[in-house]
Protein backbone atom coordinates (compact mmCIF):
# COMPACT_ATOMS: atom_id res chain seq x y z
CA UNK A 1 0.00 0.00 0.00
CA UNK A 2 1.44 3.39 -0.98
CA UNK A 3 0.89 6.61 0.94
CA UNK A 4 -2.42 8.38 0.23
CA UNK A 5 -2.48 11.81 -1.37
CA UNK A 6 -3.76 13.41 1.84
CA UNK A 7 -0.92 11.79 3.81
CA UNK A 8 1.56 13.22 1.29
CA UNK A 9 0.19 16.73 1.76
CA UNK A 10 0.34 16.22 5.52
CA UNK A 11 4.03 15.43 5.03
CA UNK A 12 4.38 18.79 3.24
CA UNK A 13 2.87 20.50 6.28
CA UNK A 14 5.28 18.56 8.49
CA UNK A 15 8.13 19.92 6.34
CA UNK A 16 6.83 23.47 6.87
CA UNK A 17 6.75 22.81 10.60
CA UNK A 18 10.25 21.30 10.88
CA UNK A 19 11.63 24.16 8.72
CA UNK A 20 10.00 26.70 11.04
CA UNK A 21 11.37 24.97 14.13
CA UNK A 22 14.86 24.83 12.67
CA UNK A 23 14.61 28.48 11.65
CA UNK A 24 13.53 29.58 15.11
CA UNK A 25 16.22 27.47 16.76
CA UNK A 26 19.07 28.88 14.71
CA UNK A 27 19.89 32.59 15.14
CA UNK A 28 21.94 32.67 11.91
CA UNK A 29 18.69 32.92 9.90
CA UNK A 30 17.95 36.29 11.47
CA UNK A 31 20.58 37.85 9.21
CA UNK A 32 19.12 36.99 5.79
CA UNK A 33 15.50 37.15 6.89
CA UNK A 34 15.35 40.18 9.20
CA UNK A 35 18.54 42.21 9.06
CA UNK A 36 19.40 41.97 5.35
CA UNK A 37 16.00 43.36 4.24
CA UNK A 38 16.54 46.46 6.39
CA UNK A 39 19.94 47.03 4.77
CA UNK A 40 18.63 46.26 1.26
CA UNK A 41 15.71 48.68 1.83
CA UNK A 42 17.92 51.53 2.99
CA UNK A 43 20.53 51.01 0.24
CA UNK A 44 17.87 50.83 -2.47
CA UNK A 45 16.14 53.92 -1.12
CA UNK A 46 19.37 55.95 -1.29
CA UNK A 47 20.29 54.43 -4.68
CA UNK A 48 17.03 55.33 -6.37
CA UNK A 49 16.38 58.63 -4.55
CA UNK A 50 15.95 61.45 -7.02
CA UNK A 51 15.24 59.16 -10.00
CA UNK A 52 11.75 60.44 -10.68
CA UNK A 53 8.62 60.59 -8.58
CA UNK A 54 8.22 56.80 -8.38
CA UNK A 55 11.67 56.07 -7.04
CA UNK A 56 10.25 54.65 -3.77
CA UNK A 57 8.38 51.93 -5.71
CA UNK A 58 11.57 51.02 -7.58
CA UNK A 59 13.34 50.82 -4.23
CA UNK A 60 10.64 48.61 -2.67
CA UNK A 61 10.47 46.28 -5.66
CA UNK A 62 14.25 46.08 -6.07
CA UNK A 63 15.17 45.50 -2.45
CA UNK A 64 12.04 43.49 -1.72
CA UNK A 65 12.71 41.09 -4.56
CA UNK A 66 16.37 40.75 -3.62
CA UNK A 67 15.36 39.83 -0.13
CA UNK A 68 12.66 37.43 -1.28
CA UNK A 69 14.96 35.91 -3.86
CA UNK A 70 17.48 35.08 -1.17
CA UNK A 71 14.96 33.51 1.16
CA UNK A 72 12.69 31.78 -1.31
CA UNK A 73 15.09 30.49 -3.86
CA UNK A 74 18.42 30.28 -2.10
CA UNK A 75 16.75 29.04 1.08
CA UNK A 76 14.89 26.29 -0.75
CA UNK A 77 18.07 24.88 -2.24
CA UNK A 78 19.94 25.32 0.99
CA UNK A 79 17.27 23.42 2.95
CA UNK A 80 18.13 20.26 1.00
CA UNK A 81 21.82 21.05 1.38
CA UNK A 82 21.27 21.13 5.14
CA UNK A 83 19.49 17.78 4.99
CA UNK A 84 22.65 16.42 3.37
CA UNK A 85 24.82 18.04 6.04
CA UNK A 86 22.71 16.73 8.94
CA UNK A 87 22.47 13.27 7.37
CA UNK A 88 18.67 13.57 7.38
CA UNK A 89 18.37 13.36 3.59
CA UNK A 90 18.90 9.60 3.69
CA UNK A 91 16.08 8.77 6.18
CA UNK A 92 13.85 11.34 4.47
CA UNK A 93 14.34 9.70 1.08
CA UNK A 94 13.79 6.28 2.65
CA UNK A 95 10.40 7.40 4.01
CA UNK A 96 7.34 6.61 1.86
CA UNK A 97 6.59 10.29 1.12
CA UNK A 98 8.02 11.34 -2.28
CA UNK A 99 10.72 13.94 -1.62
CA UNK A 100 8.97 16.48 -3.85
CA UNK A 101 6.25 16.85 -1.17
CA UNK A 102 8.92 17.51 1.46
CA UNK A 103 10.49 20.14 -0.75
CA UNK A 104 7.12 21.79 -1.36
CA UNK A 105 6.81 22.18 2.41
CA UNK A 106 10.34 23.55 2.71
CA UNK A 107 9.75 26.00 -0.14
CA UNK A 108 6.45 27.13 1.42
CA UNK A 109 8.26 28.02 4.62
CA UNK A 110 10.93 29.89 2.68
CA UNK A 111 8.21 31.76 0.77
CA UNK A 112 6.72 32.84 4.09
CA UNK A 113 10.06 34.10 5.40
CA UNK A 114 10.66 35.76 2.02
CA UNK A 115 7.35 37.58 2.37
CA UNK A 116 8.35 38.74 5.84
CA UNK A 117 11.58 40.07 4.28
CA UNK A 118 9.57 41.84 1.58
CA UNK A 119 7.30 43.37 4.21
CA UNK A 120 10.32 44.61 6.17
CA UNK A 121 11.71 46.27 3.02
CA UNK A 122 8.34 47.89 2.42
CA UNK A 123 8.23 49.20 5.98
CA UNK A 124 11.79 50.55 5.83
CA UNK A 125 11.26 52.38 2.52
CA UNK A 126 7.92 53.81 3.64
CA UNK A 127 9.52 55.03 6.85
CA UNK A 128 12.47 56.57 4.97
CA UNK A 129 10.16 58.09 2.36
CA UNK A 130 7.75 59.46 4.94
CA UNK A 131 4.70 58.33 2.93
CA UNK A 132 3.11 55.25 1.38
CA UNK A 133 3.81 55.23 -2.39
CA UNK A 134 0.63 54.82 -4.46
CA UNK A 135 0.48 51.90 -6.91
CA UNK A 136 -1.04 52.31 -10.34
CA UNK A 137 -3.10 49.10 -10.14
CA UNK A 138 -3.10 47.80 -6.54
CA UNK A 139 -5.45 44.82 -7.11
CA UNK A 140 -3.55 43.61 -10.18
CA UNK A 141 -0.29 44.17 -8.35
CA UNK A 142 -1.33 41.96 -5.43
CA UNK A 143 -2.46 39.16 -7.75
CA UNK A 144 0.68 39.30 -9.82
CA UNK A 145 2.80 39.57 -6.69
CA UNK A 146 1.41 36.22 -5.55
CA UNK A 147 2.37 34.81 -8.94
CA UNK A 148 5.91 36.23 -8.62
CA UNK A 149 6.24 34.25 -5.41
CA UNK A 150 5.15 31.11 -7.27
CA UNK A 151 7.67 31.80 -10.04
CA UNK A 152 10.46 32.17 -7.47
CA UNK A 153 9.32 28.98 -5.76
CA UNK A 154 9.39 27.13 -9.11
CA UNK A 155 13.04 28.06 -9.59
CA UNK A 156 13.66 27.18 -5.93
CA UNK A 157 12.31 23.66 -6.41
CA UNK A 158 14.63 23.13 -9.38
CA UNK A 159 17.57 24.29 -7.25
CA UNK A 160 16.50 21.95 -4.45
CA UNK A 161 16.56 19.07 -6.93
CA UNK A 162 20.20 19.87 -7.74
CA UNK A 163 21.03 19.65 -4.04
CA UNK A 164 19.59 16.15 -3.93
CA UNK A 165 21.44 15.30 -7.15
CA UNK A 166 24.87 16.45 -6.07
CA UNK A 167 26.57 17.64 -2.95
CA UNK A 168 28.32 20.28 -5.08
CA UNK A 169 25.06 22.14 -5.81
CA UNK A 170 25.97 24.81 -3.25
CA UNK A 171 28.99 25.72 -5.35
CA UNK A 172 26.81 26.36 -8.40
CA UNK A 173 24.18 28.23 -6.40
CA UNK A 174 26.73 30.46 -4.67
CA UNK A 175 28.14 31.46 -8.05
CA UNK A 176 24.69 32.04 -9.46
CA UNK A 177 23.09 33.91 -6.59
CA UNK A 178 24.55 37.35 -7.17
CA UNK A 179 24.52 37.07 -10.95
CA UNK A 180 20.82 36.23 -10.73
CA UNK A 181 20.12 39.23 -8.49
CA UNK A 182 21.13 41.45 -11.35
CA UNK A 183 20.30 39.15 -14.25
CA UNK A 184 16.64 38.64 -13.35
CA UNK A 185 16.10 42.36 -12.87
CA UNK A 186 15.55 42.16 -9.14
CA UNK A 187 17.57 45.28 -8.42
CA UNK A 188 17.42 47.11 -11.76
CA UNK A 189 15.06 46.60 -14.70
CA UNK A 190 16.73 44.19 -17.11
CA UNK A 191 16.35 46.73 -19.94
CA UNK A 192 19.03 48.82 -18.25
CA UNK A 193 21.51 45.96 -18.56
CA UNK A 194 23.65 45.25 -21.67
CA UNK A 195 21.63 43.54 -24.39
CA UNK A 196 23.66 40.34 -24.28
CA UNK A 197 22.44 39.65 -20.74
CA UNK A 198 18.78 39.69 -21.84
CA UNK A 199 18.51 36.13 -23.23
CA UNK A 200 19.97 34.74 -19.99
CA UNK A 201 17.60 36.84 -17.92
CA UNK A 202 14.59 35.77 -19.99
CA UNK A 203 15.23 32.15 -19.13
CA UNK A 204 14.09 32.89 -15.57
CA UNK A 205 10.38 33.38 -14.73
CA UNK A 206 10.99 36.21 -12.21
CA UNK A 207 12.45 38.40 -15.02
CA UNK A 208 9.11 38.39 -16.88
CA UNK A 209 6.99 38.58 -13.76
CA UNK A 210 8.97 41.45 -12.26
CA UNK A 211 8.77 43.51 -15.42
CA UNK A 212 4.99 42.97 -15.50
CA UNK A 213 4.83 43.91 -11.84
CA UNK A 214 6.54 47.22 -12.55
CA UNK A 215 4.00 47.93 -15.31
CA UNK A 216 1.25 47.49 -12.74
CA UNK A 217 2.96 49.53 -10.05
CA UNK A 218 4.52 52.47 -11.88
CA UNK A 219 2.58 54.83 -14.17
CA UNK A 220 4.35 55.30 -17.52
CA UNK A 221 6.87 52.49 -16.85
CA UNK A 222 8.88 51.51 -19.95
CA UNK A 223 10.15 47.98 -19.59
CA UNK A 224 10.61 45.41 -22.33
CA UNK A 225 9.53 46.72 -25.72
CA UNK A 226 6.74 44.16 -26.00
CA UNK A 227 4.82 45.60 -23.02
CA UNK A 228 2.73 44.21 -20.16
CA UNK A 229 0.68 41.36 -21.69
CA UNK A 230 3.57 39.51 -23.36
CA UNK A 231 5.43 39.96 -20.05
CA UNK A 232 2.56 38.27 -18.25
CA UNK A 233 2.34 35.48 -20.83
CA UNK A 234 6.11 34.96 -20.60
CA UNK A 235 5.90 34.78 -16.82
CA UNK A 236 3.17 32.13 -16.94
CA UNK A 237 4.94 30.13 -19.65
CA UNK A 238 8.36 30.11 -17.99
CA UNK A 239 6.90 29.33 -14.56
CA UNK A 240 4.98 26.44 -16.10
CA UNK A 241 8.15 25.21 -17.74
CA UNK A 242 10.08 25.43 -14.45
CA UNK A 243 7.36 23.57 -12.55
CA UNK A 244 7.35 20.87 -15.23
CA UNK A 245 11.16 20.70 -15.09
CA UNK A 246 11.00 20.49 -11.28
CA UNK A 247 8.55 17.58 -11.38
CA UNK A 248 10.55 15.69 -14.01
CA UNK A 249 13.91 16.47 -12.46
CA UNK A 250 12.71 15.30 -9.05
CA UNK A 251 11.50 11.97 -10.35
CA UNK A 252 14.81 11.44 -12.16
CA UNK A 253 16.90 12.72 -9.27
CA UNK A 254 15.22 10.35 -6.81
CA UNK A 255 16.11 7.48 -9.14
CA UNK A 256 19.61 8.85 -9.73
CA UNK A 257 20.49 9.05 -6.03
CA UNK A 258 19.45 5.43 -5.61
CA UNK A 259 21.85 4.55 -8.42
CA UNK A 260 24.75 6.66 -7.13
CA UNK A 261 24.16 6.10 -3.42
CA UNK A 262 25.86 9.26 -2.18
CA UNK A 263 23.06 10.95 -0.23
CA UNK A 264 24.90 10.34 3.01
CA UNK A 265 27.87 12.38 1.73
CA UNK A 266 28.22 16.07 2.40
CA UNK B 1 6.70 -23.80 4.20
CA UNK B 2 8.10 -20.85 6.15
CA UNK B 3 7.26 -17.44 4.75
CA UNK B 4 10.27 -15.50 3.54
CA UNK B 5 10.73 -11.89 4.62
CA UNK B 6 13.81 -11.38 2.44
CA UNK B 7 14.89 -13.16 -0.74
CA UNK B 8 18.03 -11.95 -2.48
CA UNK B 9 19.33 -13.62 -5.63
CA UNK B 10 22.67 -12.78 -7.21
CA UNK B 11 22.73 -9.24 -5.85
CA UNK B 12 25.70 -7.28 -7.14
CA UNK B 13 26.61 -3.67 -6.59
CA UNK B 14 29.41 -1.74 -8.24
CA UNK B 15 30.26 1.80 -7.15
CA UNK B 16 31.81 3.99 -9.80
CA UNK B 17 33.65 7.08 -8.60
CA UNK B 18 35.21 9.76 -10.75
CA UNK B 19 38.14 11.93 -9.78
CA UNK B 20 40.40 14.46 -11.41
CA UNK B 21 39.71 17.89 -12.88
CA UNK B 22 37.84 16.45 -15.85
CA UNK B 23 36.41 13.56 -13.77
CA UNK B 24 38.28 11.22 -16.10
CA UNK B 25 39.87 9.02 -13.42
CA UNK B 26 37.29 6.31 -12.96
CA UNK B 27 37.43 3.84 -10.09
CA UNK B 28 35.11 0.83 -9.91
CA UNK B 29 34.55 -0.83 -6.56
CA UNK B 30 32.68 -4.11 -6.40
CA UNK B 31 30.89 -3.88 -3.06
CA UNK B 32 28.65 -6.93 -3.55
CA UNK B 33 29.48 -9.87 -5.84
CA UNK B 34 26.41 -12.05 -6.19
CA UNK B 35 24.76 -12.26 -2.78
CA UNK B 36 22.08 -14.90 -2.23
CA UNK B 37 20.11 -14.69 0.99
CA UNK B 38 16.86 -15.93 2.52
CA UNK B 39 15.51 -14.47 5.75
CA UNK B 40 12.46 -16.06 7.30
CA UNK B 41 9.59 -13.96 8.62
CA UNK B 42 9.79 -13.40 12.37
CA UNK B 43 13.46 -14.26 12.81
CA UNK B 44 16.46 -12.18 13.81
CA UNK B 45 18.96 -12.54 11.01
CA UNK B 46 22.48 -11.29 11.59
CA UNK B 47 24.94 -10.15 8.97
CA UNK B 48 28.57 -10.25 10.05
CA UNK B 49 31.60 -9.11 8.18
CA UNK B 50 34.70 -6.93 8.38
CA UNK B 51 34.69 -3.23 7.54
CA UNK B 52 34.13 -2.75 3.83
CA UNK B 53 32.64 -6.22 3.37
CA UNK B 54 29.44 -4.77 1.91
CA UNK B 55 27.11 -5.05 4.93
CA UNK B 56 25.79 -1.48 4.79
CA UNK B 57 25.52 -1.65 0.99
CA UNK B 58 23.37 -4.78 1.24
CA UNK B 59 21.27 -3.21 4.03
CA UNK B 60 20.69 -0.12 1.90
CA UNK B 61 19.70 -2.18 -1.14
CA UNK B 62 17.25 -4.24 0.88
CA UNK B 63 15.82 -1.09 2.48
CA UNK B 64 15.30 0.57 -0.95
CA UNK B 65 17.98 3.26 -0.47
CA UNK B 66 20.25 1.91 -3.16
CA UNK B 67 19.70 0.09 -6.43
CA UNK B 68 21.57 -3.15 -7.10
CA UNK B 69 23.74 -3.22 -10.23
CA UNK B 70 22.57 -6.79 -10.91
CA UNK B 71 20.36 -9.44 -9.37
CA UNK B 72 17.05 -9.11 -7.61
CA UNK B 73 15.84 -8.76 -4.07
CA UNK B 74 12.41 -9.04 -2.55
CA UNK B 75 11.39 -7.88 0.89
CA UNK B 76 7.97 -8.94 2.21
CA UNK B 77 7.37 -10.34 -1.27
CA UNK B 78 7.88 -6.95 -2.95
CA UNK B 79 10.68 -6.11 -5.37
CA UNK B 80 12.99 -3.54 -3.74
CA UNK B 81 13.63 -1.70 -7.00
CA UNK B 82 10.20 -1.80 -8.66
CA UNK B 83 7.86 -1.74 -5.67
CA UNK B 84 9.75 0.52 -3.25
CA UNK B 85 6.78 2.85 -2.75
CA UNK B 86 4.62 -0.04 -1.52
CA UNK B 87 7.41 -1.46 0.59
CA UNK B 88 8.64 1.64 2.43
CA UNK B 89 5.63 2.09 4.74
CA UNK B 90 6.09 -1.52 5.88
CA UNK B 91 9.80 -1.41 6.69
CA UNK B 92 12.01 0.48 9.13
CA UNK B 93 15.67 1.36 8.84
CA UNK B 94 18.05 2.35 11.62
CA UNK B 95 21.44 3.47 10.33
CA UNK B 96 22.43 5.08 13.62
CA UNK B 97 25.40 7.31 14.29
CA UNK B 98 25.75 10.96 15.20
CA UNK B 99 24.07 12.19 12.01
CA UNK B 100 20.58 11.64 10.64
CA UNK B 101 18.67 13.73 13.19
CA UNK B 102 17.60 17.37 13.44
CA UNK B 103 19.89 18.38 16.29
CA UNK B 104 18.41 21.80 17.01
CA UNK B 105 14.93 20.51 17.67
CA UNK B 106 13.65 18.09 20.30
CA UNK B 107 13.44 14.32 20.02
CA UNK B 108 9.65 14.58 20.10
CA UNK B 109 9.66 17.02 17.16
CA UNK B 110 12.02 14.76 15.21
CA UNK B 111 9.59 11.90 15.73
CA UNK B 112 6.55 14.05 14.82
CA UNK B 113 8.20 14.94 11.54
CA UNK B 114 9.05 11.38 10.59
CA UNK B 115 5.64 10.11 11.81
CA UNK B 116 4.07 12.41 9.22
CA UNK B 117 6.52 11.34 6.53
CA UNK B 118 5.55 7.71 7.23
CA UNK B 119 1.84 8.48 7.19
CA UNK B 120 1.18 7.59 10.84
CA UNK B 121 -2.50 8.55 11.38
CA UNK B 122 -2.87 11.93 13.12
CA UNK B 123 -5.15 10.48 15.77
CA UNK B 124 -2.49 7.93 16.76
CA UNK B 125 0.62 10.04 16.29
CA UNK B 126 1.13 11.46 19.80
CA UNK B 127 0.29 8.14 21.45
CA UNK B 128 2.75 6.29 19.21
CA UNK B 129 5.49 8.84 19.88
CA UNK B 130 4.93 8.51 23.62
CA UNK B 131 4.97 4.72 23.33
CA UNK B 132 8.26 4.51 21.40
CA UNK B 133 9.93 7.12 23.59
CA UNK B 134 8.95 5.05 26.59
CA UNK B 135 10.13 1.87 24.91
CA UNK B 136 13.61 3.23 24.20
CA UNK B 137 13.85 5.02 27.56
CA UNK B 138 13.88 8.60 26.31
CA UNK B 139 10.58 9.77 27.77
CA UNK B 140 12.16 12.14 30.31
CA UNK B 141 14.41 13.83 27.79
CA UNK B 142 11.91 13.84 24.92
CA UNK B 143 11.55 17.62 24.89
CA UNK B 144 15.26 18.39 25.04
CA UNK B 145 17.12 19.39 21.90
CA UNK B 146 18.86 16.44 20.28
CA UNK B 147 22.16 18.37 20.26
CA UNK B 148 22.20 17.93 24.05
CA UNK B 149 21.94 14.16 23.70
CA UNK B 150 24.79 11.71 24.26
CA UNK B 151 25.77 9.33 21.48
CA UNK B 152 23.82 6.55 23.15
CA UNK B 153 20.67 8.68 23.45
CA UNK B 154 20.92 9.56 19.75
CA UNK B 155 21.20 5.88 18.94
CA UNK B 156 18.04 5.22 20.94
CA UNK B 157 16.27 8.02 19.10
CA UNK B 158 17.29 6.48 15.76
CA UNK B 159 15.76 3.24 16.99
CA UNK B 160 12.57 5.01 18.12
CA UNK B 161 12.24 6.55 14.67
CA UNK B 162 12.75 3.15 13.05
CA UNK B 163 9.84 1.53 14.94
CA UNK B 164 7.50 4.55 15.08
CA UNK B 165 5.38 3.43 12.13
CA UNK B 166 5.24 -0.17 13.39
CA UNK B 167 7.13 -1.81 10.53
CA UNK B 168 6.86 -5.50 9.70
CA UNK B 169 10.59 -5.70 9.07
CA UNK B 170 13.35 -3.64 10.66
CA UNK B 171 16.87 -3.17 9.30
CA UNK B 172 19.39 -2.34 12.00
CA UNK B 173 22.90 -1.32 11.02
CA UNK B 174 25.10 -1.83 14.10
CA UNK B 175 22.35 -0.88 16.55
CA UNK B 176 24.45 -0.98 19.73
CA UNK B 177 27.56 0.76 18.47
CA UNK B 178 28.57 3.55 20.85
CA UNK B 179 26.19 2.44 23.57
CA UNK B 180 27.33 1.81 27.15
CA UNK B 181 26.89 -1.81 28.32
CA UNK B 182 23.60 -1.09 30.12
CA UNK B 183 22.07 0.72 27.14
CA UNK B 184 23.33 -1.97 24.77
CA UNK B 185 21.70 -4.64 26.92
CA UNK B 186 18.43 -2.65 26.94
CA UNK B 187 18.62 -2.32 23.18
CA UNK B 188 19.09 -6.07 22.76
CA UNK B 189 16.10 -6.60 25.05
CA UNK B 190 14.09 -4.20 22.90
CA UNK B 191 15.11 -6.09 19.73
CA UNK B 192 13.97 -9.38 21.27
CA UNK B 193 10.71 -7.69 22.26
CA UNK B 194 10.13 -6.56 18.69
CA UNK B 195 10.53 -10.12 17.45
CA UNK B 196 7.98 -11.25 20.04
CA UNK B 197 5.65 -8.66 18.49
CA UNK B 198 6.16 -10.35 15.10
CA UNK B 199 8.75 -7.99 13.57
CA UNK B 200 11.46 -9.54 11.40
CA UNK B 201 14.90 -8.15 12.24
CA UNK B 202 17.84 -7.90 9.86
CA UNK B 203 20.85 -6.66 11.74
CA UNK B 204 24.49 -6.04 11.03
CA UNK B 205 26.96 -6.08 13.87
CA UNK B 206 30.63 -6.37 14.69
CA UNK B 207 29.91 -7.78 18.14
CA UNK B 208 30.08 -11.57 18.04
CA UNK B 209 28.50 -12.06 21.46
CA UNK B 210 25.61 -9.86 20.34
CA UNK B 211 25.09 -11.89 17.18
CA UNK B 212 25.34 -15.13 19.16
CA UNK B 213 22.90 -13.88 21.79
CA UNK B 214 20.32 -12.40 19.42
CA UNK B 215 20.36 -14.05 16.04
CA UNK B 216 18.48 -17.14 15.00
CA UNK B 217 20.58 -17.36 11.85
CA UNK B 218 23.64 -15.57 10.54
CA UNK B 219 25.47 -14.86 7.34
CA UNK B 220 29.12 -13.91 7.09
CA UNK B 221 29.93 -11.50 4.32
CA UNK B 222 33.45 -10.78 3.16
CA UNK B 223 34.68 -8.97 0.07
CA UNK B 224 31.09 -8.74 -1.17
CA UNK B 225 30.39 -12.47 -0.96
CA UNK B 226 28.49 -14.58 1.55
CA UNK B 227 30.99 -17.16 2.80
CA UNK B 228 28.78 -18.78 5.41
CA UNK B 229 25.09 -18.80 6.21
CA UNK B 230 23.44 -20.84 8.95
CA UNK B 231 22.64 -21.01 12.65
CA UNK B 232 25.58 -20.52 15.04
CA UNK B 233 25.79 -24.32 15.45
CA UNK B 234 25.60 -24.78 11.69
CA UNK B 235 28.39 -22.28 11.14
CA UNK B 236 30.54 -24.06 13.74
CA UNK B 237 30.05 -27.27 11.81
CA UNK B 238 30.90 -25.43 8.60
CA UNK B 239 34.33 -24.42 9.92
CA UNK B 240 35.09 -27.81 11.36
CA UNK B 241 33.23 -28.44 14.60
CA UNK B 242 32.13 -27.02 17.92
CA UNK B 243 35.21 -28.06 19.93
CA UNK B 244 38.54 -26.30 19.75
CA UNK B 245 41.91 -27.17 21.23
CA UNK B 246 44.50 -24.46 21.75
CA UNK B 247 48.09 -25.70 21.89
CA UNK B 248 50.79 -23.23 22.89
CA UNK B 249 54.56 -23.64 22.99
CA UNK B 250 57.88 -22.08 21.93
CA UNK B 251 57.73 -23.22 18.33
CA UNK B 252 56.81 -26.55 16.70
CA UNK B 253 58.48 -28.59 14.01
CA UNK B 254 56.65 -28.94 10.68
CA UNK B 255 56.55 -32.69 11.24
CA UNK B 256 54.79 -32.15 14.57
CA UNK B 257 52.15 -29.95 12.95
CA UNK B 258 51.63 -32.56 10.23
CA UNK B 259 51.23 -35.23 12.90
CA UNK B 260 48.64 -33.11 14.69
CA UNK B 261 46.72 -32.75 11.43
CA UNK B 262 46.60 -36.53 11.12
CA UNK B 263 45.06 -37.00 14.59
CA UNK B 264 41.48 -38.32 14.46
CA UNK B 265 38.79 -35.62 14.34
CA UNK B 266 41.10 -32.68 13.54
CA UNK B 267 39.53 -30.70 10.70
CA UNK B 268 41.68 -27.62 10.62
CA UNK B 269 44.77 -26.08 12.24
CA UNK B 270 45.39 -22.33 12.43
CA UNK B 271 48.69 -21.01 13.74
CA UNK B 272 49.27 -17.62 15.32
CA UNK B 273 52.40 -16.12 16.86
CA UNK B 274 52.33 -14.37 20.24
CA UNK B 275 55.83 -12.98 20.72
CA UNK B 276 58.13 -16.00 21.24
CA UNK B 277 55.20 -18.37 21.65
CA UNK B 278 53.22 -20.07 18.92
CA UNK B 279 49.57 -21.01 19.26
CA UNK B 280 48.06 -23.81 17.20
CA UNK B 281 44.27 -23.78 17.16
CA UNK B 282 42.85 -27.19 16.33
CA UNK B 283 39.22 -27.28 15.16
CA UNK B 284 37.70 -30.66 16.06
CA UNK B 285 34.97 -32.38 14.10
CA UNK B 286 34.24 -35.03 16.70
CA UNK B 287 34.73 -35.60 20.42
CA UNK B 288 37.19 -38.50 20.03
CA UNK B 289 40.43 -36.53 20.32
CA UNK B 290 41.52 -35.98 23.93
CA UNK B 291 43.94 -33.45 25.37
CA UNK B 292 46.16 -36.29 26.59
CA UNK B 293 46.71 -37.52 23.03
CA UNK B 294 48.00 -34.10 22.00
CA UNK B 295 50.25 -33.88 25.05
CA UNK B 296 51.65 -37.32 24.25
CA UNK B 297 52.43 -36.32 20.68
CA UNK B 298 54.20 -33.12 21.76
CA UNK B 299 55.93 -34.52 24.87
CA UNK B 300 59.27 -32.99 23.86
CA UNK B 301 57.86 -29.53 24.79
CA UNK B 302 57.98 -29.17 28.58
CA UNK B 303 56.49 -25.67 28.39
CA UNK B 304 53.44 -26.90 26.46
CA UNK B 305 49.94 -25.72 27.40
CA UNK B 306 46.81 -27.32 25.96
CA UNK B 307 43.30 -25.93 26.52
CA UNK B 308 39.99 -27.23 25.32
CA UNK B 309 37.01 -24.96 24.78
CA UNK B 310 33.87 -24.61 22.71
CA UNK B 311 34.40 -23.07 19.26
CA UNK B 312 33.22 -19.47 19.58
CA UNK B 313 31.41 -17.47 16.94
CA UNK B 314 34.54 -15.33 16.77
CA UNK B 315 36.55 -18.45 15.78
CA UNK B 316 33.98 -19.22 13.13
CA UNK B 317 34.03 -15.65 11.89
CA UNK B 318 37.82 -15.49 11.71
CA UNK B 319 37.98 -18.83 9.92
CA UNK B 320 35.41 -17.76 7.36
CA UNK B 321 36.71 -14.25 6.80
CA UNK B 322 40.32 -15.37 6.59
CA UNK B 323 42.51 -12.59 5.25
CA UNK B 324 39.45 -10.54 4.36
CA UNK B 325 39.46 -8.95 7.80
Amino acid sequence: MTLSRSARWRASLAAVRISALQFLADPQWLIPSMIAPVIFGLVAFELFRGLGQYFAIYAILGAGMMSMWGQTLYGSGWATGQDREFGTLEPTLQAPTPYLYVILGRVTWNVLTGLIGGAIVYGVVVLANGSVPALQNPAGFVLLFAFVILSLAAVGIVFAAFYVYTRYAGFIQNIGEFAFYVGTGCMFPVVLLPFWTNPIALAFPPTWALDALRYLAIPGYQGFAWGFWPDLAGAFATTGIYLAIAGTVFRRVERHVLEIGDVQDY
Amino acid sequence: MTELAIEARGVERVFVSRKGFFLNEITRTEALRGVDLNVEAGEIFGLLGPNGAGKTTLTKILSTLLLPSKGEAKVLGLDVTKEAAKLRPRMGLVLGGERGLYNRVSARENLRYFADLYGVPVAEREHRIQKVLDRVGLIESADRRVEEYSRGMKQKLHLARGILHEPEILFLDEPTIGLDPKSARETRKLIRGLVTDGVTIFLTTHYMFEAEELCHRLAVLTKGRVVGRDTVAGLRALVGGDRTLEVEGYGFEDAEVEALKRLPGVSKIVSEEFGPRLRLTLRLRTGELRVDAVRALLNSHPELTVRERQTSLEDVYLDLVGDGS
